[in-house]
């Protein structure tokens, strides 16, 4: 276990002969522009996107002028949407890093390690107790970042001694998701009256979301984003491995705690303002780590724009393609929930994956 | 019930746990049934129940409440465990993976489907066709399923297969519940978990025709499963066109639990749980000899937990599904556990000289995409 080359990394005697050629770090920055301005150009197509106003309307609001109605669709509902939504993808996208850097486990998403489930579970018990409701907000989020710390804590629990194997973890992570899930039936039918108001987490949708939601969430991402980009550097380290990440000076066991709590809390302020929005935080950081590469001082960075423009994306699909269903089936109240199209997407990416691979062993 | 059956022994310990075993789930299920037929309002007591099971007895209105509600409840809830406890031994036999539930073929989320549909967008059909669209929801997931894993190329193909397919129509189930109204909303959530409450013969008549077709089958499939279990490679070796075998072992549990989730709704874990028991009081058989044990556990779990459903919030019903979850799954991971541990130390006590164990090796379930499984570790 000891000098594995971790911290200076050394090519040299892969093939003898050849001389030691060492790889020219390409600059990310190019990469983080161009991720950047695809998230701009989410954003402008998410708040174009939509009915009742034209997207010339649009530019003429955002000019400053335009009539009264105009104005209030753009800037009291399309903005904040965006916003909440590209903000939201972010907070997923990062917290999906850091529970796989931490855990060491590609599979670890925040759907999977009981985190997702958890937050839902909380807010639904907040809101369905009478605790919280559409007045108190900031309760609503700590509801869900205790339920989320909770169904974290579960599969801690649960796994025991054996958590070093990723497919033991994200078996009884499904496991505690079901139990979870379970539970917050349970509550729902012990409250039906609150059915209504608590569908919206167990749908992700960014339909309806105002500035107060968005005052809510942008202090609580920038707060946990700033928190995990300072975990970006041990959390980098304790990818290379328990040992080599003690070895090199870390106190793993706080660096790990502190990054699964930044996890949750990231998590959980995206559930409780947008809901569950399936396969975000499970995809998109292997996008994000394909793209960017294994420092996680700029993957953080870079997932959290990729999650943004995933989610941004898919928010401005759902509004056209529920635009489109709407003429097509003749029927005003047909909505398109991003939850849905975030699942869909992860769906038809998984089945790409297998046909891929018809024969490997998962 | 003893769990410690030493492995390696087939003598008399594992005999004597199979009678223990025999007498405990027989007791469970009479103890239930009777207790499911004397309880709630009105109570009668058990020594009354004769006369209006026959069609007597006293008040009518007793003979009313016992043989046209509780009576069919009581049956309906052992056709659905045992179809489900059968279905998910089949299913976890023949994708090598104690993780395989029938809820994650598609059927579930299509049955969800066919009955959300039609209610929220409020179309006008004849009353007979309702619960047939549950069922054609049902066959469709399944179908889907069966069609995009290429027809059981391999059983982890089919797995990841399967959960792609039930969160796409979930997905849709998404879009068709963000437009419904609050009365909807809550009947498809009672649906979504499972429920036996006001069921009548009318349901049970919507599930027994179909075991006419399923039974055949699953006798005929039983045999073929336990050499599938060696892998694909050896069930080859010995004679056996395993990707034929493993569709209509797949077909047979599409068939055996459509019609269940289409009456029932999807009861959650009894798939899961009943192979599990089945298979922990005997850890030395195999597909053929758990068969007819994860029957009886399946009918019993869906039995006992129909009782807290019925009588735990009377006069408000809860979903049986509910209890089948929150008890079901800690057991399930206790069984898992101590399973896994027990599982172990026999590989390792017959282990060759040369230290490979000869037992199957674990299968492992796929969750979620992998599609960097190697990035994880840098």
């Amino acid at each position: 276990m000891k000098g594995s080359g971790v911290v200076v990394p050394s090519p040299a005697g892969r093939r003898a002969g050849t001389p030691p050629r060492l790889p020219v770090p390409r600059s990310p920055l190019p990469r983080l522009a161009l991720l950047f301005l695809v998230v701009l150009a989410v954003a402008v197509a998410d708040v174009v996107a939509g009915r009742a106003v034209t997207p010339a309307g649009v530019w003429e609001v955002l000019l400053g002028g335009g009539d009264a109605l105009d104005r209030h669709v753009v800037l009291n509902l399309r903005v904040p949407r965006m916003l909440v939504a590209l903000v939201a993808g972010a907070c997923l996208a990062v917290a999906g890093l850091l529970l796989q850097s931490a855990l060491r486990n590609p599979l670890a998403g925040p759907e999977v390690t009981g985190v997702t489930p958890g937050a839902v579970l909380g807010a639904v018990v907040a809101t369905g107790f009478g605790l919280a409701d559409r007045q108190s907000p900031l309760a609503v989020v700590i509801a869900a970042c205790l339920g989320g710390l909770f169904g974290a804590g579960l599969l801690w629990v649960l796994t025991g001694r054996r958590r070093d194997d990723p497919t033991e973890t994200a078996v009884h992570g499904v496991l505690v998701s079901a139990v979870l899930g379970g539970l917050t039936a349970m509550v729902l039918l012990v409250a039906p009256g609150e059915l209504g108001s608590v569908v919206q987490w167990l749908i992700g949708t960014t339909d309806g979301r105002v500035w107060q939601h968005w005052n809510l969430l942008w202090p609580w991402a920038l707060c946990w984003g700033i928190a995990a980009w300072l975990l970006a550097g041990p959390l980098t380290l304790l990818r290379c491995g328990e040992e080599q990440a003690a070895e090199a000076g870390l106190d793993t066991g706080r660096a790990r705690g502190a990054a699964l709590l930044c996890a949750v809390a990231l998590a959980a302020g995206a559930v409780s303002t947008v809901g569950a929005l399936g396969f975000v935080g499970l995809l998109v950081p292997h996008l994000a780590l394909a793209l960017f590469g294994a420092d996680l001082r700029i993957t953080v960075p870079g997932a959290a724009l990729a999650g943004a423009a995933v989610v941004g994306g898919a928010d401005a699909l759902a509004q056209v393609g529920g635009r489109a269903l709407a003429v097509l089936w003749d029927a005003d109240r047909l909505t398109l929930p991003v939850g849905a199209l975030t699942t869909a997407l992860g769906a038809a990416l998984l089945l790409v994956v297998v046909r891929r691979s018809p024969t490997r062993d998962f | 019930m003893s769990p410690r059956v030493r492995p390696g022994r087939p003598g008399r310990p594992g005999r004597k746990a199979r009678g223990a075993a025999a007498v405990v789930v027989t007791a469970l299920i009479l103890g239930a049934g009777v207790a499911a037929l004397c309880l709630g309002t009105p109570v009668v007591p058990p020594t009354e129940l004769l006369g209006p099971l026959t069609g007597g007895g006293d008040d009518p209105r007793v003979a009313v409440v016992v043989g046209q509600l509780r009576l069919p409840r009581v049956v309906l809830a052992l056709l659905a465990g045992a179809c489900l406890g059968a279905a998910g031994l089949v299913l976890q036999e023949a994708l090598r993976n104690p993780l395989a539930v029938p809820e994650m073929l598609g059927v579930s989320a299509g049955a969800a489907l066919g009955v959300a549909v039609p209610l929220v967008l409020s179309l006008s059909l004849p009353a007979l066709l309702v619960p047939s669209l549950a069922l054609v929801g049902a066959a469709l997931g399944g179908g889907l399923t069966l069609v995009a894993a290429g027809f059981g190329r391999s059983p982890s193909a089919v797995l990841l297969t399967g959960a792609a397919v039930t969160a796409a129509l979930q997905a849709a189930l998404l879009v068709v519940m963000v437009m419904a109204d609050q009365l909807s909303l809550q009947i498809i959530y009672r649906y979504l978990l499972g429920s036996l409450s006001a069921r009548t013969w009318e349901h049970v008549g919507g599930v027994w025709p179909w075991l006419v077709l399923a039974v055949p089958a699953l006798v005929l499939c039983a045999p073929v499963l336990s050499v599938l279990r060696l892998g694909d490679d050896d069930a080859s070796a010995l004679g056996v066109r395993v990707h034929r075998a493993r569709l209509a072992a797949l077909g047979v549990v599409v068939v055996l639990i459509a019609p269940v989730v289409a009456v029932c709704g999807p009861v959650a874990w009894v798939g899961f749980l009943a192979p599990q028991i089945a298979r922990r009081l005997d850890p030395t058989g195999h597909a053929v000899r758990w068969l007819p044990w994860s029957i009886a556990w399946g009918a019993a779990i869906v039995l006992v937990a129909d009782l807290p459903a019925r009588l735990a919030l009377a006069p408000v019903e809860t979903p049986v599904g509910a209890w089948t979850a929150l008890v079901g799954v800690p057991v399930g991971v206790l069984l898992l556990r101590s399973g896994r541990r027990s599982g172990r130390r026999s590989a390792r006590s017959a282990a060759h000289p040369d230290g490979h164990p000869t037992s199957v090796p674990a299968p492992r379930i796929p969750v979620g995409p992998v599609p960097g499984t190697g990035k994880g570790k840098s």
